[in-house]
């Protein structure tokens, strides 16, 4: 699913935020990419997501050649990725299932799909019942539900979560990482960035492990 | 209609009306400025069929010497028939000249009547087949025959037709230069407009673009949007100058009779009309289209 050869990241030229990293994940895999904070691991989804562009090295995401891609063809590799953000990202003025529907709208989905899909995806993160509820009505796991419902809703091969329980209590947390298990079963690729040692102890998964942009485990 | 164009008139509609007053700012502006465009336009349709009604009725008038030889006559009486481009040939001897104007001017001055001889030449009167090149054919022909032998002078106003050739150009290149500093402005009005409109919905477009969304699919609203800032102007524009046309027509037909001896004060025309409505859509695509370049390859820059 993901081939990482040698990559540098630096922010203008000083200290690189990732430094010679190379790893590779299966299809179907659920991964940990863990650090403490500063360590690189939002800097290193970013870049897998081609939300940031790299210095130098190789990286191929479902088959396509991240360092290719330009402002043009970048929806191809966001259509494949599904990113769960910690801030959530959700938009206000639009209710729990117009989030979710938005992302297949901008897709060019048609309606019954839409609806469907939209249905399906609530249905699997247990928010059925808050689909007419608006963002600021949510607590943060309903709020972070929403948004990986979002993810999952245009069936992506790779789920990407930046740290997803950071700002969650240790109970919603454990629902969250359930939820990433039932989608791991349905055969996604799932990699969850996180320092939180308590989510660590509570799955036994592959590790990759970075330190000051660099990959000590992986 | 099909879901992308479905969802981008939707949320073209729903831009508008989240930024009504930048929306409403952007079209008054737009209209103003090709209202001012517009009065130009009528000025000088109007100018221009002036122009052509004098031009219909310009004719060329050939005088002679008082001692011209009448092989010499005969000649340029055969250089006017050999011309296909004029229609009709009028002599007019010196005494029919001089009886028409006395006939005329007697009653406005004694000097004329005390006058013991006549000061006129024999002339012809030439009129010319109506055609596009009408009066350069006249300016030609006069310039040929100005130096026959016989002839004294030629005239066909050629002094103020110059002038207000030269007028209609002038007013041509500064409708010209006028209009270009307008769309200018106009193209950065818009542009501002569809940033300011960006800027208000900078986390949906962001999200937009991070769930896979194509740069056209992002930017098919904000065009639209544009294309109706500039063309909503270019209307409005349309309807006010009709109004002053019609407020001229009104109170000054009188005037306009006298001036333009019979022709009507035309509202624009419609290559004109068109053009101005071209002319709003082409701004609004090219302002937008600025903004929302700037901002995706901004984006993916950073």
């Amino acid at each position: 699913m993901i081939k990482v050869f040698n990559l540098y990241k630096s922010y203008g030229g000083i200290a690189p935020v990732l430094f010679d990293i190379s790893f590779d994940i299966q299809d179907g895999e659920f991964v940990f990419l863990t650090g403490q904070s500063g360590a690189g691991k939002t800097t290193l989804f970013k870049v897998l997501f081609g939300w940031e562009k790299f210095d130098r090295g190789q990286i191929l995401v479902g088959g396509i050649n991240v360092g290719k891609l330009n402002e043009k063809n970048l929806y191809q590799l966001r259509r494949k990725v599904g990113f769960v953000f910690q801030d959530y990202k959700l938009l206000v003025k639009k209710t729990v299932f117009e989030n979710v529907a938005f992302a297949q709208q901008i897709v060019g989905a048609n309606m019954k799909t839409v609806r469907t899909k939209t249905w399906n995806a609530l249905k699997n993160v247990g928010l059925v019942k808050k689909k007419d509820s608006y963002p600021s009505q949510l607590s943060g796991g309903e709020q972070q539900r929403v948004s990986i419902a979002r993810a999952i809703v245009n069936d992506p091969e790779l789920i990407l979560a930046d740290e997803p329980t950071g700002n969650l209590d240790s109970e919603i947390s454990k629902e969250i990482l359930a939820l990433f298990e039932k989608i791991n079963q349905q055969g996604k690729t799932i990699i969850i960035a996180t320092h939180s040692a308590e989510i660590l102890r509570k799955k036994e998964c592959r590790h990759l492990l970075l330190k000051r942009g660099k990959l000590l485990q992986s | 209609m099909n879901l992308f164009s479905f969802n981008f008139v939707k949320s073209t509609f729903s831009n508008i009306k989240s930024n009504k007053q930048l929306f409403l700012l952007s079209v008054a502006t737009n209209f103003i400025a090709f209202t001012v465009l517009g009065i130009f336009f009528l000025l000088f349709v109007n100018l221009d069929i002036l122009f052509s009604s004098w031009d219909k009725h310009i004719q060329l008038i050939v005088y002679l010497d008082d001692k011209v030889s009448n092989s010499n006559k005969k000649k340029i009486e055969l250089l006017f028939n050999s011309n296909n481009k004029i229609d009709s040939i009028v002599f007019i001897s010196r005494d029919k000249a001089w009886e028409n104007f006395r006939g005329k001017f007697s009653s406005k001055s004694k000097f004329i009547t005390s006058l013991k001889f006549n000061p006129l030449p024999d002339s012809y009167t030439l009129r010319f087949v109506s055609a596009p090149d009408r009066l350069k054919n006249i300016r030609d022909f006069s310039e040929k025959i100005k130096n026959e032998k016989g002839v004294e002078s030629v005239e066909y106003g050629e002094k103020w037709i110059s002038r207000f050739e030269h007028f209609m150009i002038f007013l041509r290149g500064f409708i010209l230069i006028f209009g270009v500093v307008l769309f200018s402005g106009m193209i950065l009005i818009i542009s501002n407009t569809i940033k300011l409109s960006i800027y208000s919905r900078k986390d949906e477009i962001d999200l937009m673009t991070l769930l896979g969304a194509t740069n056209a699919f992002i930017k098919a609203p904000l065009l639209l949007e544009g294309v109706f800032q500039g063309v909503a102007g270019a209307l409005l524009s349309l309807v006010s100058v009709k109004l002053i046309h019609l407020y001229v027509v009104f109170w000054f037909q009188g005037s306009l009779d006298s001036i333009f001896r019979g022709i009507d004060f035309q509202y624009l025309t419609n290559p004109i009309i068109y053009s101005v409505i071209s002319t709003g859509i082409i701004i609004g695509v090219l302002g937008s289209s600025l903004s929302a370049n700037q901002f995706l390859s901004r984006r993916y820059s950073e």
